[in-house]
């Protein structure tokens, strides 16, 4: 570390798990970390974790963590040199890293020009063609004339797929297997695109049939100093959300790594990209892959890279930020061992993944050799209805995949988290399932083998095991009085009384 | 002591003795003894012919919670009309049909307004949580007698949010 420039304070403009990573960081560097919180957040770990807290405005979003005035004043008041945005909210806003570049704030991540342009998808499409990177064949522009659909449609060959140009979130795609249903979809995407975006266009490209979703974390110092990171698989999604990310990927040999690995550097060089950032692609069956976005802030699987790699990615964000060169060398880096994460979401998977807010009355978290949980809660916490329902990560590092595997299953078997619906069962069986074992991970695996999920039924044993417990320990607080006669009468448990007791009546 | 407990819908009866520190149950046809130690007002262990098991247990207002073997066991006083979920309201036969809120979030449209007439499957309120929207749709075709919740109120799950009547 050079010493002269590293921040002496860093605001965080985020809450949640994600906040609290970026806090440990900057306390382990010395860096004194301010946190943000809303009105829904003062109760947050993030604030109470953090040197000094800023209130920044109202629960929804828009008015406080999104605000760039409110965070810009939070800045100022706090005499902070650099804003870590985490992921989400602001953080790949290229007008807010515009904006503190004017202050003459840190921004912790990509400069905003870079930002901005692999933020279009169309121009980032077209900058990585030029620059020889493989993108998914398709049609180039939005044709005037509709008979160009179907010689386009002939020529990349079906199934294709329909896109919305002012794309995203799935909202006006549709797939196309037949020659005769072209026009029909042409109709249905211009009508979802027009609702979504205001903007009718859609074009063609072909359609990648059930692919694995493979992403290259790249880290680059604000001279052009470039490395890769090896990937991360996430092909394990539900409504296009990522759930299960791990390192290596099953699917890559030394090869084919090193030639993907290769080609993310050359996209970010493309790019003109600093700081940490990730190169998505998609891997087809024949093991062609193509460029797909890059996502330009710290991602939320960032772990498992931490885990395999050792190297702490935050850390190196906050020494590029602060101007340092790039100490890390391609040669120097390697994988070790494998790293499994599963994302732990207040969401009822039974119930079509329904967000679960709510009140966790009681909190046991896992530990153990390998371990790792990124975790933004609390026993007694309130999680809030406004923000995305991520809580934590649970993230396992072992000398294999499969030793990762059974470390994950194990972990998830000891995490409790009581009174609020959470991924946890879910993803047990997830992780336990033949498929996933055997590494044939896709982006069709939850849809293929997790439609209609439920949670396995009562065990008869334990519920006798259940029952007892509850039946002895409301014994214990009937009989033995002492503090708990005192929880009782205070507790909103009191209604027990109502329950009918020894006979009586 | 005897103990009821509504699981599933289904009441579960436990009896209870204790004998120089060591618990004798009795639940349906099993009876079994247990060695207990308590961790924390939470945490309890039990050992059972041997085998030991770690159990939590959380408590919420109208239901407490247990945690044993990597499950969860949901457990509510018997006769409880809360322990009543809202599909159970929701798939319940015509007449006045209570329409409740699936989650704790906001109200972000009501789409609908009180004598109008609807669809099966017809959106009728969307509430907001999470930064997901789920869209409350009317489970029958009828009109909507009486609408209880305002564009912008916060609500608790199992919140009423209008009422339907089946045509």
């Amino acid at each position: 570390m050079g010493g002269m420039k590293m921040f002496k304070k860093i605001l965080i403009a985020n809450r949640g798990e994600i906040a609290v990573r970026v806090i440990r960081a900057c306390r382990e560097m010395g860096i004194s970390p301010v946190a943000v919180y809303s009105d829904a957040d003062r109760a947050g770990l993030h604030v109470a974790l953090a040197d000094e807290a800023v209130a920044i405005g109202p629960a929804p979003a828009a008015e406080s963590y999104l605000d760039m005035d409110r965070i810009v004043r939070a800045v100022r008041d706090s005499g902070a040199e650099a804003v870590h945005p985490g992921y989400g909210f602001l953080a790949e806003n290229a007008a807010f890293a515009r904006r503190l570049e004017k202050e003459g704030i840190v921004f912790i991540g990509p400069r905003s020009e870079a930002l901005e342009l692999v933020g279009d998808k169309v121009r980032a499409r077209q900058t990585m063609e030029k620059a020889g990177i493989p993108i998914i064949p398709g049609m180039k522009s939005v044709p005037a004339d509709a008979g160009e659909y179907i010689k386009a449609a002939r020529a990349l060959g079906f199934p294709v797929i329909v896109k919305a140009s002012a794309g995203g979130g799935g909202k006006g795609m549709r797939i196309v297997t037949e020659e005769k249903d072209l026009g029909p979809a042409l109709e249905a995407g211009r009508r979802e695109a027009k609702s979504a975006f205001g903007d009718e266009s859609v074009y063609l490209e072909r359609y990648i049939e059930e692919p694995r979703h493979v992403e290259f974390q790249v880290l680059a110092d604000n001279a052009g100093r470039t490395v890769h990171l090896f990937e991360r698989e996430c092909s394990i999604q539900r409504r296009h959300q990522k759930i299960v990310e791990e390192t290596p990927s099953p699917a890559l040999d030394d090869a084919l790594r090193l030639k993907m690995g290769e080609t993310a550097v050359k996209a970010m060089r493309a790019a003109g990209y600093n700081n940490a950032g990730t190169v998505e692609f998609l891997l087809d069956k024949d093991r062609n892959f193509y460029f797909l976005e890059v996502n330009a802030r710290l991602q939320v699987e960032h772990p498992v890279t931490e885990l395999v790699t050792g190297v702490d990615l935050v850390r190196q964000q906050i020494l590029i930020a602060a101007g340092e060169p790039l100490a890390l060398t391609q040669d120097n880096l390697r994988q070790r061992g494998h790293a499994v994460e599963c994302r732990i979401y207040a969401e009822d998977p039974a119930a079509n993944f329904l967000p679960s807010p709510g009140r966790i009355l009681f909190l046991r978290e896992p530990k153990g050799p390998g371990v790792r949980l990124d975790s933004g809660i609390y026993g007694g916490w309130d999680v809030p209805i406004y923000y995305d329902p991520i809580l934590a990560k649970l993230v396992v590092w072992a000398e294999n995949r499969d030793l990762a595997c059974r470390r994950m299953a194990a972990a998830l078997d000891g995490y409790a988290v009581l009174g609020i619906h959470t991924t946890i069962d879910f993803l047990k069986d997830v992780i336990r399932h033949p498929e996933f074992r055997a590494g044939r991970t896709n982006t069709a695996f939850i849809p293929k083998y997790f439609d209609g999920w439920t949670r396995p039924p009562s065990e008869e044993g334990e519920l006798s095991l259940a029952l007892a417990a509850a039946a002895i320990d409301e014994m214990g607080r009937r009989t033995q009085g002492g503090p708990r006669a005192k929880e009782e009468t205070a507790g909103p448990w009191q209604t027990l009384g109502r329950w009918r007791i020894g006979g009586a009546d | 002591m005897e103990f009821e407990f509504l699981v599933d819908g289904v009441t579960k009866k436990v009896a209870v003795e204790e004998k120089n520190g060591v618990f004798h149950i009795k639940q349906g046809d099993v009876e079994f003894e247990a060695d207990v130690h308590r961790i924390s007002d939470n945490e309890l262990t039990l050992i059972v012919g041997g085998r030991s098991h770690e159990v939590l247990i959380a408590r919420d207002k109208d239901r407490e919670i247990v945690f044993v073997g990597g499950r969860e066991y949901v457990l509510r006083e018997p006769g409880e009309a809360a322990g009543r979920s809202w599909t159970d309201d929701h798939k319940g036969p015509g007449g006045g049909l209570k329409i409740k809120a699936p989650m704790p979030g906001k109200v972000i449209k009501v789409l609908v307004a009180e004598g109008e007439a609807v669809r099966k499957n017809q959106t009728l309120v969307i509430v907001e949580a999470m930064k997901m929207e789920n869209e409350i749709k009317s489970s029958l075709d009828g009109s909507v007698k009486k609408i209880h919740v305002a564009e912008g109120e916060l609500v608790d799950p199992e919140r009423l949010l209008l009422e339907l009547e089946a045509k």
